[in-house]
């Protein structure tokens, strides 16, 4: 069953012979434990297909299901509660709290949605993510590499069934990239959860199940290549 | 009310604001300065306020009377008020107390000071309680104001007074007893009738300033003479030489602080918000409600106000506790606490503008989408 789906999903901004199509029509969809990349390069649409995905936007037409439930029917109030019970975001410039530490930033998830991660697997989690000793620093302490994966930690809190990821390797050297991609892959196949990254960096699709290519705003499935 | 009413507790509200003060001390610390210097001198200004008060109404206080009766041409004025002895017989049902009153330069040979002098009937409910000393029992005799105590008058001093040759000894002291920030000496009519008109008058010439009245209601005490005006105490006591002005002056300032308190604290969390619109966006997109970013940043500035006038007000007793007799501070706490609610309440309202730039923060905006 699919998780995300996007029918007919247009976004443009301007009017008349300004108007640009940043999505042009576009039909998407994807299933529970998949690993979605969308590659392309910079102005190709990629975030606005992340952010439309995200019901941080609303498109120009057509319908985004997530979970069965149109977000196209929700309020900002609405699909700001969507966003905290199904959707979890890794975003490019991680997205940590800098005066809470890692602890406390999976605590804030608490006092606002009650069904997170138990402390159990919050230890696994950390465990899984290499970050258990991490648990008191804050943001300013850590390394880049070690944002992110405190980044991804927060995100897959929450339990979500979506995990967006716009650039999530970007401010990492190779090595550590290849490391995040790992735990993403893990983490989506352990948890069933459906992630997609966005990223221009086509090194990282041999991690994922399906690849998607954005050019021009338009959104075309791509044969994955072989790891070799 | 509306944002704190939902099922998060007070620790969930403060969660953010009390981290976010935890690792940013200095920040945090010098805001709640700033708040403790206005509270600061809000509470001593309304301690100057009380204590210039009391200084002008003290002694009126004390009657505990509901008005007095002054001549209709004396506007107001007791020292231009002049009546007879027989006109008191026109309130008879009232509990009534004569009085006469007049100021002076008193000197006991060192000390020199403005004082009140009250003629008085030492039956009737003026008559003050001695704290030191004794009632007075003969002619020249007067009870002080223990503040005079301070200037260097003592038991026993014999008082000379300006424009009159007659001398008064001081037989005892009185707390609470200076009446238009003068101290006032209280002695029998007699000694007031000597000091005014000297020895010789008739006893059917005798005048009196007043005619204090004790009563049920203010409606309850009459006259159909046109010639008299009866006056309710407040009305009296705010029509004593420069009193309200003084008040006033005192009181807009204070309400001044106010307002300029909301301002500094909504701009010092406007600016704190700015600086942290991306970290609001974040928290959005990942869907926390505008209603509990709201409720943190108004729980982050309670707790701002709330702490620094608690540190203001304990200051102002501190430093009310060294401060030389002579300066007329007075802390009247029931106020205080109300100025401090009143300076918490408009330090939130100084946040509103704070949660509206939350409110309108946009995600993706700040996400850089």
């Amino acid at each position: 069953m699919a998780i995300l789906e996007l029918n007919n999903v247009k976004k443009s901004f301007g009017t008349g012979h300004k108007q640009v199509d940043a999505l042009k029509e576009t039909n998407f969809s994807a299933e529970a434990g998949e690993l979605i990349a969308v590659i392309g390069p910079s102005g190709s649409g990629k975030s606005t297909f992340l952010t439309i995905a995200g019901g941080l936007q609303t498109p120009t037409s057509g319908g985004i299901l997530v979970n069965n439930q149109d977000l196209a029917d929700l309020n900002e109030k609405q699909r700001s509660k969507i966003r905290l019970k199904e959707i979890g975001f890794i975003l490019q410039a991680s997205n940590l709290i800098p005066f809470l530490n890692v602890d406390n930033q999976m605590k804030l998830l608490d006092n606002v949605k009650k069904d997170n991660m138990t402390k159990d697997e919050l230890n696994a989690l950390y465990e899984n993510l290499g970050i258990k000793d991490l648990r008191k620093k804050y943001p300013a302490d850590l390394s880049g590499g070690e944002r992110q994966r405190v980044a991804i930690a927060k995100a897959l809190y929450s339990k979500p069934s979506i995990l967006l990821a716009d650039e999530p390797t970007a401010s990492l050297d190779s090595e550590k990239a290849y490391e995040v991609m790992e735990l993403l892959k893990k983490e989506t196949k352990q948890n069933k959860t459906t992630t997609i990254v966005v990223t221009h960096d086509t090194r990282l699709i041999e991690y994922c199940d399906k690849v998607y290519e954005m050019t021009d705003g338009v959104l075309e499935l791509k044969e994955k290549p072989s790891k070799n | 009310m509306l944002l704190l009413s939902n099922s998060l507790t007070g620790c969930d509200l403060m969660f953010l604001a009390w981290n976010e003060i935890k690792k940013n001390k200095l920040r945090f610390t010098l805001i709640m300065g700033v708040l403790m210097l206005v509270s600061y001198l809000v509470f001593f200004l309304s301690g100057l306020a009380t204590g210039l008060a009391s200084l002008n109404r003290e002694a009126v206080d004390k009657w505990d009377a509901t008005a007095i009766v002054l001549t209709e041409e004396s506007d107001k004025s007791l020292p231009q008020s002049s009546l007879t002895n027989e006109e008191v017989d026109a309130f008879k049902d009232n509990e009534t107390a004569i009085l006469g009153q007049l100021n002076a330069i008193a000197t006991n040979g060192d000390a020199k000071q403005n004082i009140s002098l009250f003629g008085i009937d030492p039956e009737e409910f003026i008559m003050p309680d001695v704290t030191e000393g004794e009632k007075f029992a003969g002619i020249n005799e007067v009870i002080a104001s223990d503040t005079l105590k301070e200037d260097g008058f003592e038991l026993g001093d014999e008082l000379e007074l300006s424009s009159t040759e007659e001398k008064l000894t001081i037989v005892g002291f009185t707390d609470s007893a200076r009446f238009n920030a003068a101290p006032v000496l209280y002695g029998e009519l007699a000694t007031f009738q000597k000091v005014k008109f000297g020895e010789g008058v008739a006893e059917d010439e005798t005048q009196i300033n007043g005619i204090v009245i004790r009563g049920d209601d203010l409606s309850s005490i009459t006259t159909s003479n046109e010639d008299l005006e009866v006056i309710e105490v407040e009305t009296f006591i705010e029509n004593l030489p420069g009193y309200t002005e003084q008040a006033l002056t005192l009181n807009f300032m204070i309400y001044f602080l106010f307002a300029i308190s909301s301002v500094i604290v909504a701009i010092f969390l406007y600016v704190l918000t700015v600086q942290k619109i991306s970290m609001f966006g974040v928290m959005k997109a990942q869907g926390i409600s505008n209603g509990y970013l709201s409720r943190s940043v108004i729980a982050q500035t309670f707790l701002l106000a709330f702490i620094g006038v608690v540190v203001g007000f304990a200051l102002t007793l501190i430093s009310g506790a060294f401060l030389p007799a002579a300066v007329p501070v007075s802390f009247d706490i029931p106020t205080m606490i109300i100025y401090g609610v009143i300076l918490i309440i408009v330090a939130i309202l100084g946040a509103v503008f704070s949660v509206l730039t939350i409110v309108k923060i946009d995600p993706l905006k700040a996400i850089g989408g």
